[in-house]
């Protein structure tokens, strides 16, 4: 492949010098696998590694994948400039609602963007982006100027190229994980690339195949609700979404200032999605008896309700007349700006008199992440000073540091490391407020107010609250197990760590955090979204996994789509649709493997799919290909004390997610007595929400004859779930 | 394990990562040539067994080696410290000088590292280090630095300079004559906590690794054990794997310690037979094998310049150690001292220069033979790294340093076997002194196993037992790698045999000057 470089790279100060260090390379190749650009091969001969330096381009991928440090690579870096795009700064920013950034100007620009990709061949930006973009794949599109080509590569992970391009935070997503961020160089504008995609070629719309068989409600016009919708309308489904707000997007609507994503642009997946067949159902609010009702008038539910009650600061002052909540200012202050209405906001707000006596009115907004910049920013477009506070250390600054650098641009003050201690007011409307120094030394740890410190007090007229967004706590009453927690249990999946994007140091533009292990975080919660709640129920979004982006919840939308469409639940009987089989033990000496082995082939003999895997290598992305779970264990205890599942099993079991209603069988293999080990093994899957088909205890001896009648059994015991079936599992 | 997947793949959503990640391919050229004579023979894998396996793959296995001469040592600091001033009497003086070195003798010309693999001082660290004792943890204790590159590079050779330097101390302060046994309670301390220090600054065993002065004796001893070590047992499974568990370390197992990939090993020279990579292949394709005697020594392809100094190094510190003992050498380190105000034996200069001596008469033989009877036209790099660097003389001095493994290794074996068998009966004594049961008048603690006469005679036999060794590896290191490099096939032959012969001789002989001398 090529790689272009500046002329002034190619013959300047060096080049990058890569140092094999022969005592300790072990010949795995896994650098040699993984150099983008060949520069690393074998010396069969010493069955070392040798580098080319006149290749190598100094991304020091091999450096992160190397699983023994081997390598060390020095010297430059030879990644090209990264094109810079235009950002409009508004001369007169009141009333303005137009666009602030721009995409890449044209074709030549975005060829030698594209030109800057290395094409790598494990894309850590892949990992890097939450819907996991063929990023490579797209960018090989445009480099081919073929803009069908990268919507084709696009559209299998992703519906929203046009939004996700304008609003994600690419520096702690996909370009926080290109290879060049990692070697400390500007990444590949994978942003602007996708933006360019989209503005120079309409996104397609669903192909929908519509039969009606399946009928899904989908809670929540937001992103995740489109996500789940275009996926299950493009698979088959009767989909039918509920919207409590009465235009469709959800935050896409009202809660993305048009200067960053206009209107025209949020309203594109509605449009396209009612045109192929979505009925969506607008200012229909859907509580926790609504979610019943649903359950019983369709085959399956998604919830995709986001995160909309908005988080409010308990200082004294906080109930004074003039402190609104962020979603109360973006809603009405947009309202106000599309009809070109200032002076009745301003009325409304109670800021009117402000202008009379020669001054303009100034907005506390409490917070500094992309939610308080888009509350800043919109007051200023409003004619209004606006000041953000943020008791964050701004290195730790939550909002994207474009955005952050705009707002300064358009003249709002943003104060990190402060917090407001007390709203003062005169007459019950807010005039001051008085704000006290904080200090935070690391990421992971919140900020200490230092309450000694003197307090300063700021003039203020309009305190906005804009700290982010919960979940609505009667909603997440009625759905167990949310929100989840996004951090990787054990081991994480060796492909990430062989892939060295968890191995990259804090990268400055995301929030120094490791881009890797944020991305992993990112993966618990796609991976769980697969997995139903309870029966016939799934949660997706900010509902499931806590304020989280558009991405996220797109893709856990669709991730939940497609793993409903595989299961295809039924409101009238529990089917097993796919039959696919997941045996997982856990074994000491080999003979519960050997059961497990001996079920697994007994299934499989019946016309099943199945898997026979240790516990360990079960996570959530095995349980979602999963629709009936075998588990087995050997018994633990001395004889008949301390009797139970083997240690590895209980924890396992311990960090479950919630298995919505799968069937489940269990079996133990003992000595003596396996006492309560089936009961406490059945317990503990019944509370994640599992059915428990049959469970059997299997003594030393006769160990193929008591598997073949325990698989028997399993397969008996899901035909009795099931009912009465056309087609019953195993008759094949 | 998959029973069977049957479409599976239609049925799952397609994984878009997967479907991203285009790794290349794995090179797979000359894997038969690079290989072929060092791989063992599946018959000979002993983790076939299923009751071994399960011992094997249980992760208190490692524990428990080390957990009795854990408690041994700590036996040892106590008792040294604490007990008797009489070494014979002292348990840390007796076990440690009359037993334990040479049953780790045995155990490396048997297996290899067994030793490693149950060794308290390396073991207590990598407890701490890992803050478990037998757990798979997640998160090590300490800086986890790597060590660093320049002196990596020097592989083998830290170890040689840290054991000469030991060895050094010891004969000073006649820490294993045995002498004040507190002096071994103190030896040991320092080794523990060295390593400690090294395990807690840097990942893995880099002390083993790089730095213990054992590693390098024990790596090129053992390398004449019949343990491979864990091996892969399909070569294409660990070239197509994508995840290097064994490597990096998976749910079940750590990554090596010894930076050391079951599937690239040819020899079992940095086996350190941990199991770790036998637990952490989630494929199932690393056993433990065997192999036969020497293979180690003759087959690999891949020699290394750092354990072919070592091994003259070390052949220079056996000589001088046999040498010591003999008047004449007394009487010039006396003379030594007295004219460089040194206070006593051994004099740095004569140990420096005698063991610099015998290294270097060995290699400059070596290149005696390389320019009498090797081809000009050997390939020179002078530009790869110091240990794989390619010349006329290396291309001779490196494979022949291997084929002299065996004599040194018997000359080693051959050095501990006085006191083994006049003293090691005192360890009953030693062990009931403890208690107060017994005293230097128990009939053990002068009951010798052996005369001085047949210890001699023993010593010499196994000097000719490794002479022969050496001769038989060296013929095959010829005919593999010499006879291709030189210009007469006789010439290479009687002079790399006569090169064996003559350290045998230089072995035997002294051994009998050191018996005349006492």
């Amino acid at each position: 492949m090529t790689v272009t470089m500046t002329e002034k790279q190619s013959s300047g100060a060096g080049r990058p010098h890569v140092e094999v260090l022969v005592d300790r390379c072990a010949g795995c190749q896994e650098c040699v696998v993984r150099c983008p650009v060949d520069a690393l091969d074998m010396d069969v001969h010493r069955w070392v590694a040798v580098a080319d330096d006149d290749r190598c381009v100094g991304c020091r991928q091999c450096v992160r994948t190397c699983p023994f440090s081997a390598i060390t690579v020095s010297g430059p870096v030879l990644a090209g400039a990264r094109l810079a795009t235009d950002v409009t700064h508004p001369e007169r920013l009141v009333g303005d609602l137009s666009e602030v950034r721009h995409g890449l100007r044209s074709w030549d620009d975005a060829l030698a963007e594209a030109q800057r990709c290395l094409r790598c061949a494990d894309p850590t930006c892949v990992r890097g982006c939450p819907a996991h973009n063929d990023i490579p794949g797209f960018i090989s599109a445009i480099a081919d100027q073929d803009l069908v080509k990268a919507h084709q590569v696009l559209r299998r992970t992703s519906v929203l190229p046009d939004i996700c391009s304008r609003v994600c935070n690419q520096a702690a997503q996909c370009e926080g994980a290109c290879t060049w961020s990692l070697a400390g160089e500007a990444p590949v504008a994978i942003g602007q690339l996708e933006r360019f995609v989209a503005d120079n070629y309409e996104t397609p719309p669903p192909e929908c195949s519509t039969t009606g068989e399946l009928s899904v409600g989908v809670v929540g016009a937001g992103p995740g609700g489109i996500g789940a919708a275009w996926a299950l309308v493009e698979g088959g489904a009767s989909v039918t979404v509920y919207e409590r707000d009465p235009e469709p997007g959800g935050l896409l609507g009202w809660g993305i200032p048009d200067f960053t994503l206009p209107g025209a642009v949020a309203d594109r997946p509605w449009r396209q999605l009612q045109r192929a067949g979505v009925e969506l159902r607008c200012g229909v609010e859907i509580d926790a008896d609504g979610m019943e009702r649903l359950l019983s008038s369709h085959d399956a539910v998604i919830v995709a309700t986001g995160a909309s009650v908005p988080a409010r600061l308990a200082i004294p002052g906080a109930d004074l007349d003039g402190v609104i909540d962020a979603t109360t200012f973006l809603k009405t202050a947009r309202s106000a700006l599309q009809t070109t209405d200032l002076e009745a906001w301003l009325t409304a707000m109670d800021l009117d008199g402000l202008t009379q006596l020669g001054r303009l009115g100034h907005v506390l907004v409490l917070g500094a992440g992309n939610t308080a910049m888009d509350v800043a920013r919109t007051a200023r477009r409003m004619g209004l000073n606006a000041t953000c506070v943020d008791w964050l250390d701004e290195q730790f600054a939550l909002a994207r540091p474009d955005e952050l650098a705009e707002a300064r641009d358009e003249g709002v003050t943003i104060r990190f490391a402060s917090t407001v201690a007390r709203i003062e007011g005169d007459g019950g409307r807010v005039r001051r407020a008085l704000l006290v120094p904080t200090r935070q030394e690391r990421a992971d740890r919140l900020p200490k107010v230092l309450q000694r410190m003197a307090a300063e007090e700021l003039e203020i007229d309009l305190v906005v609250m804009a700290m982010g967004y919960r979940a609505d706590p009667a909603l997440r009453e009625a759905l167990p197990g949310t929100p989840v927690r996004r951090e990787a249990r054990g081991v994480p999946d060796r492909r990430w760590v062989a892939s060295g994007v968890l191995a990259n140091p804090a990268s400055a533009f995301a929030f120094h955090n490791p881009v890797g292990v944020l991305a992993l975080g990112r993966e618990v919660g796609l991976e769980t979204a697969s997995l139903p709640v309870r029966e016939r129920l799934w949660v997706v979004g900010d509902a499931l996994v806590g304020p989280a982006t558009v991405v996220e919840a797109m893709a856990q939308g669709r991730r939940a789509a497609t793993a409903l469409l595989a299961r295809r639940p039924s409101r009238r009987r529990f089917s097993v649709h796919s039959r696919r089989v997941l045996v997982c033990y856990a074994s000491h000496g080999g003979r519960t493997a050997e059961v497990a082995r001996l079920v697994g082939e007994e299934l499989a003999d019946k016309g099943l799919f199945v898997r026979v895997l240790p516990v360990d290598r079960v996570g959530t992305a095995e349980l979602a290909e999963t629709d009936i779970l075998v588990v087995g264990s050997w018994v633990k205890g001395l004889v008949v004390a301390k009797v139970g599942p083997a240690p590895e099993l209980r924890a396992w079991l311990g960090a479950l997610p919630r298995l919505g209603g799968m069937p489940v069988a269990l079996f133990c293999t003992f000595d003596v007595h396996p006492c309560s080990t089936l009961e406490e093994m059945g317990a503990a899957l019944t509370a994640r929400g599992a059915r428990v088909v049959t469970a059997s205890g299997l003594r030393r001896g006769g160990t193929k004859m008591s598997a073949i009648a325990f698989a028997r059994r399993v397969l008996a015991g899901v035909r009795e779930l099931e009912g009465t079936l056309s087609e019953p599992i195993g008759s094949s | 394990m998959a029973v069977e997947l049957k479409d599976h793949q239609q049925l799952a959503p397609a994984d878009p990562v997967s479907a991203a990640v285009h790794l290349g391919t794995a090179r797979h050229e000359g894997l038969s040539e690079r290989f072929g004579a060092t791989d063992p023979e599946p018959g000979l894998e002993l983790t076939r067994n299923a009751r071994f396996a399960r011992l094997v793959r249980n992760r208190k296995f490692q524990f428990l080696l080390i957990v009795p001469n854990q408690v041994v040592f700590w036996t040892v600091i106590f008792v040294g410290i604490a007990g008797t001033a009489i070494p014979g009497l002292n348990f840390g003086a007796a076990i440690t000088w009359y037993v334990w070195f040479c049953l780790v003798f045995v155990m490396m010309v048997v297996v290899g590292r067994a030793w490693c693999a149950m060794c308290p001082f390396g073991g207590f660290a990598e407890w701490v280090q890992r803050r478990t004792f037998w757990r798979r943890t997640q998160k090590a204790l300490g800086l986890g630095r790597k060590f660093p590159e320049p002196l990596a590079r020097l592989g083998f050779l830290i170890p040689v300079a840290s054991f000469l330097v030991l060895t050094w101390i010891e004969e000073f302060f006649n820490i294993a004559g045995p002498g004040n046994p507190a002096d071994t309670s103190w030896m040991v301390v320092g080794i523990v906590s060295s390593a400690l220090i090294f395990f807690l600054v840097f990942e893995r065993r880099t002390f083993c690794r790089y730095v213990c002065p054992l590693t390098t004796l024990i790596g090129t001893v053992g390398s004449m054990g019949s343990v491979a070590g864990f091996r892969t047992k399909d070569r294409e499974v660990c070239l197509s794997c994508q995840t290097k568990d064994c490597m990096r370390g998976g749910e079940q197992g750590y990554g090596c310690p010894w930076y050391t990939w079951p599937g690239s090993a040819d020899s079992n020279l940095s086996c350190g037979l941990c199991s770790e990579c036998y637990k952490a292949c989630p494929e199932g394709n690393v056993g433990l094998f065997l192999q036969r005697p020497l293979t180690s020594v003759v087959a690999p392809r891949r020699r290394r310049a750092d354990v072919a100094w070592g091994i003259v190094a070390l052949w220079g510190l056996v000589v001088y150690q046999q040498f010591n003992a003999t008047n004449a050498f007394a009487s010039f380190d006396g003379w030594l001292n007295r004219n460089l105000h040194f206070p006593h034996y051994p004099n740095p200069v004569d140990y420096l220069a005698v063991i610099g001596l015998v290294a270097l008469c060995t290699a400059g033989l070596i290149w005696l033979i390389s320019r009498a009877v090797g081809r000009s036209a050997v390939t020179e790099t002078q530009h790869g790294s110091f240990i794989d660097r390619t010349s006329r003389f290396r291309s001779f001095f490196v494979p022949m340093a291997y084929g002299l493994i065996p004599v040194v290794g018997a000359d080693y074996f051959a050095r501990q076997l006085p006191k083994f068998f006049k003293h090691s009966p005192r360890v009953v004594p030693a062990v009931l002194h403890i208690g107060g049961f017994s005293s230097t008048q128990s009939s053990l603690y002068g009951f010798h196993l052996l005369s001085n006469g047949w210890i001699v005679v023993v010593q010499v036999a196994i000097i000719l037992a490794g002479t022969a060794a050496s001769a038989w590896a060296m013929w095959r290191i010829t005919s593999r790698e010499l006879v291709p490099v030189s210009r007469n096939t006789v010439a290479i032959r009687l002079t790399t045999l006569g090169l064996v012969l003559a350290s045998g001789a230089v072995a035997g002989v002294l051994y009998v000057l050191m018996h005349a001398a006492s």
